[in-house]
């Protein structure tokens, strides 16, 4: 065998373990030299990074033609564990880099009047590494493992502001109800390793097949009935974290007293990540409705279609009658996560882009929007509506950003969210089920009266108390511009994205055959 | 595997399913949030003893250790009949080590929850509603 030593084919490795690493190294560096501007000058760099090294290994997925497979410790894939890096899960990496650093850049300003700033940082850092992590991983322990990273840094990220009763409140119910959740998964994982005998996700994908695969061969037990429970409880688990009705109670809760860096990293990456594994689950694993679990998959498909449409339903009604910033955003983030339920729920490759799509379109809307909401909070320092009323008028650039990303989120024509929307539409449409349109207008147009609330509150009306003569500064207005652009420009440019972007992913991800043969390849070396 | 075995292994199975069920009872109805992290540990627990018993081998399980450098065939067979899966223990060391982490934060949480509203009953603790 001659292997070559390409130093590059180690970069989907580093981007976790550098952000891990740097996380760890964070309270040191603050104890040394008792700096702030350190610490943030270092977490900038840092996410930088990130950045860059997600943006490379997207390019390696999109020139190669099978998954990137990295074996740690050159361990082969049943046996050791491996990151397998599809289009799907690079393009969600690249999108979580996108916003942790935007969000380090905006918590610099933002976080001027907080202490212990450190570990805000480190937790942030923690936060980006489970979700590249869980993004990357070919491992369902190794999906538990950085899933839990994700889970405890967020549940500690709610909290940051401890002073703060509502803050703790949100945690304490986001950590119970969360911890509940990554314990349903682990039992899930009982059941899998009990009847696979594997935890690599090309071998389940295999066996699922009935194909041997080296080292671990065939399945142990009766694979029909474990797949059946297992998915039941990684749906439960999952519907937790990504806040579909019945499971959103703690979303709103936490996102109140939580920094508003938190909601937007939240809505725009944690809730893609669970809905991500959900759907690998479901299309790669159990390789969807044609597949061979295809009864099992199917009433799984159903369960997420109705969940997304009482998401988009409950959303949209609860939204409307917030007085609170930071609550009214959380409930649209319901919402939306309900319109990607919907397109993983629908089960063709149309369904699937329309997901992915909004995915993207909503991360960039929605971190627009809590950038917004933040900027207004940090000068007035009241969430109340009634108490910002007038904010806008002294903050320009904030209220355009803040108009461009409500339009885009309730789906106005030229912006980013309408051209998912209108996808999600033709889906549903081509799969017979078009009355569920009315469900996605319905809540949209709900949703637009609240976005509507918010801008004639702080832009129309006139101020109820007397308020602060201060501007956003520029950190805090870069990336609420920049965000508005994006919006604007993905939207014009739809039509070029999504044949170029959007539909390579999901052909991975649909992709099973080269998913298990970019891990067999690997494998069966071992056996030479 | 006789019926006796059988019986047995299934009641261990029955037993912690219950435990599960009656964790997750308490973690909902329970008001203290003491007691909410007591249920929470007890889940997550009984969740890695499951994990557990699905590595053990009921009949003479030897440690997964091949106690020669040079194993033949026939040694392996009896090796991999008989020997406990090592998989599941080190899944349950994961798991052991991040519900410590949650457990510990959530306690401290409690803590600052008492701080702030001098109590610890979840009813009265109700700033956030809708």
């Amino acid at each position: 065998m001659n292997l070559e030593y390409t130093p590059i084919l180690h970069v989907p490795a580093l981007v976790p373990i550098l952000a891990v690493g740097s996380a760890f190294a964070l309270p040191l560096i603050h104890l040394v030299t008792k700096s702030r501007k350190v610490c943030e000058y270092f977490v900038v760099t840092i996410t930088g990074i990130e950045l860059v090294l997600t943006t490379i290994v997207l390019h390696l997925a999109y020139t190669s033609t099978k998954p990137i497979i990295y074996t740690f410790g050159a361990w082969p894939p049943p046996v050791g564990i491996v990151y397998e890096i599809d289009r799907f899960s690079a393009l969600l990496g690249v999108l979580a880099a996108v916003l942790f650093f935007t969000a380090a850049l905006y918590s610099t300003k933002y976080l001027e009047k907080d202490y212990g700033v450190e570990w805000y940082y480190t937790l942030l850092l923690g936060f980006e590494a489970g979700i590249v992590g869980c993004a990357y991983t070919g491992d369902i322990f190794n999906l538990f493992v950085m899933f839990e990273v994700l889970s405890i840094s967020a549940y500690a990220l709610v909290a940051f502001r401890k002073d703060v009763p509502e803050a703790v409140e949100g945690s304490l119910k986001y950590a119970i109800v969360g911890s509940v959740a990554t314990t349903i998964y682990f039992i899930a994982i009982t059941f899998i390793y009990g009847s696979f005998g594997t935890l690599n996700m090309a071998d389940l994908a295999a066996k699922v097949r009935g194909l041997t695969f080296p080292v671990t061969g065939t399945a142990l037990g009766n694979v029909h009935v474990a797949t059946g429970i297992a998915l039941a409880l990684i749906v439960w688990a999952f519907s937790i974290e990504a806040a579909l009705v019945p499971n959103h109670f703690w979303l709103p809760d936490a996102y109140v007293g939580a920094p508003v860096t938190f909601s937007a990293i939240s809505s725009g990456a944690a809730v893609n990540i669970s809905l991500y594994i959900i759907a690998r689950y479901l299309y790669t694993i159990l390789q969807g409705r044609d597949g061979p679990a295809a009864p099992t998959v199917e009433a799984v498909l159903i369960a997420l279609v109705v969940m997304g449409c009482l998401s988009a339903i409950v959303g949209s009604v609860l939204m409307i009658v917030q007085k609170d910033i930071n609550r009214l955003i959380a409930y649209s983030t319901i919402v939306n996560s309900g319109y990607i339920a919907i397109g993983l729920g629908i089960g063709t490759p149309l369904g699937i882009v329309a997901a992915l799509f909004h995915m993207i379109n909503h991360a960039v809307a929605k971190a627009l929007l809590f950038f917004c909401a933040g900027n207004y909070v940090h000068v007035v320092g009241s969430r109340d509506l009634d108490d910002l009323a007038g904010v806008g008028k002294k903050m320009p650039l904030t209220t355009i950003g803040l108009v461009v990303g409500a339009l885009a989120l309730a789906g106005v024509p030229p912006l980013n969210c309408f051209m998912s929307k209108l996808i999600l539409a033709q889906a549903l449409f081509e799969a017979n089920l078009t009355p569920l349109i009315a469900v996605i207008v319905f809540a949209s147009v709900l949703s637009l009266m609240a976005y509507l609330k918010i801008i004639y509150n702080v832009y129309c009306r006139a101020p109820v108390k007397k308020l602060p003569e201060a501007r956003e500064h520029p950190l805090m207005a870069y990336p609420v511009i920049a965000y508005a652009i994006t919006c604007i420009v993905f939207g014009l440019l739809a039509p070029i994205l999504v044949p170029t972007a959007i539909e390579p992913a999901v052909t991975d991800l649909l992709n099973t055959d080269n998913y298990i043969k970019a891990a067999m390849e690997i494998a069966e070396k071992l056996l030479r | 595997m006789s019926m006796l075995e059988f019986t047995l292994l299934m009641y261990c199975y029955a037993a912690l399913i219950a435990v599960l069920a009656i964790s997750l009872y308490g973690l909902v109805r329970r008001p203290n949030i003491l007691k909410k992290i007591i249920c929470l540990s007890i889940f997550g627990d009984t969740a890695n003893t499951l994990i557990i018993f699905l590595g053990f081998r009921t009949r003479n399980p030897i440690p997964p250790i091949v106690p020669t450098l040079t194993p033949t065939k026939s040694l392996m067979m009896e090796f991999t009949r008989r020997a406990v899966d090592p998989v599941p223990q080190c899944l349950v060391l994961t798991a052991i080590v991040i519900n410590m982490a949650v457990l510990m934060f959530l306690i401290f949480l409690a803590i600052q929850i008492y701080r702030h509203y001098g109590t610890l009953d979840v009813r009265k603790v109700a700033r956030l509603r809708g």
